[in-house]
């Protein structure tokens, strides 16, 4: 049988880095679900995906918070971030903003988050191939 | 063909079913065809984007060989088992909801040469496969429904 390929495929951008820095806390609910979104469907498409909280953003993977952080389109986070965990992508919480701005305790936050400091945004950011910010 | 909550589950064919993956998969001669089973589609309601791996890839087994996303839903379609892409269904490229409509037919998604055949073997396959689908509709409280329009 003929392999019928379409004239012109998207790249396959298999293997690539991409750094996504969330800022967006539960403040604005319907601007959270995007990021982890996309961030699976990079996953899936085996594109080395993180991403980094800051500022407000730890809040949303504190233990509970997100289950009951309502989205306009229905449902709510938690099955986003879920979906972006089981396709691989890697949490990085900052551990400035949790402490001093979150006032987030230790152990509050989802399984699967690791604490980092600045300096780490500053080596994942000149080692993506791209970064994304929300 | 047994029908399980209104999901259609065609007896002939091999399944895998493996965290959020429910796919078939067909033998056609040396080469196997894989979708989408209809609990799967049901699951992540109106597919939107289809992006499935080019002839030539080689998958190792657990490999996505394809991206699915719904809205709701965005993922992988992993590689039940190893082998290299004969063919990727341009078909569902161009209208992703025939994972919807058509899953076991025109929703297709790709062909695969198997480079280790007896991998096929291990899927599930029969009453296994019906009494985990069974587990699974029961647990998530799937009830089919085919998308359209």
């Amino acid at each position: 049988m003929a392999t019928t390929e379409p004239a012109v495929r998207p790249p396959d951008n298999a293997g690539k880095k991409i750094l996504m820095i969330m800022t967006t806390g539960p403040e604005d609910p319907d601007k959270t679900y995007a990021p982890f979104y996309t961030a699976a469907l990079m996953a899936a498409m085996e594109i080395d995906t993180t991403m980094y909280f800051l500022m407000h953003a730890p809040e949303l993977l504190v233990k509970g918070r997100a289950d009951s952080l309502p989205l306009k389109k229905g449902g709510n986070l938690r099955m986003f971030i879920d979906m972006a965990l089981e396709n691989g992508v890697k949490f990085l919480a900052c551990s400035e903003s949790c402490r001093d701005l979150c006032d987030i305790p230790e152990g509050a936050l989802l399984d699967g988050v690791k604490l980092v400091g600045s300096a780490t945004l500053a080596d994942l950011a000149l080692e993506a191939d791209s970064v994304i910010s929300f | 063909m047994t029908i399980e909550n209104g999901c259609e589950l065609p007896d002939e064919l091999y399944y895998f079913v493996e965290r959020s993956q429910m796919t078939w998969v067909r033998v056609d001669g040396g080469e196997v065809r894989i979708g989408l089973t209809d609990p799967a589609q049901t699951r992540a309601g109106k597919i939107l984007h289809v992006r499935v791996k080019a002839a030539g890839t080689a998958r190792e087994r657990g490999k996505p060989i394809a991206t699915v996303e719904s809205g709701k839903w965005a993922g992988p379609v992993i590689a039940p088992v190893s082998g290299e892409v004969v063919e990727a269904n341009v078909a569902v490229e161009q209208d992703p909801g025939l994972l919807n409509t058509d899953p076991y037919g025109k929703g297709w998604i790709v062909r695969m040469r198997p480079t280790h055949p007896e991998e096929v073997a291990q899927l599930l396959h029969g009453p296994a496969a019906l009494a985990k689908f069974r587990e699974i509709l029961q647990r998530d409280n799937i009830r089919c429904m085919r998308c359209q329009g």
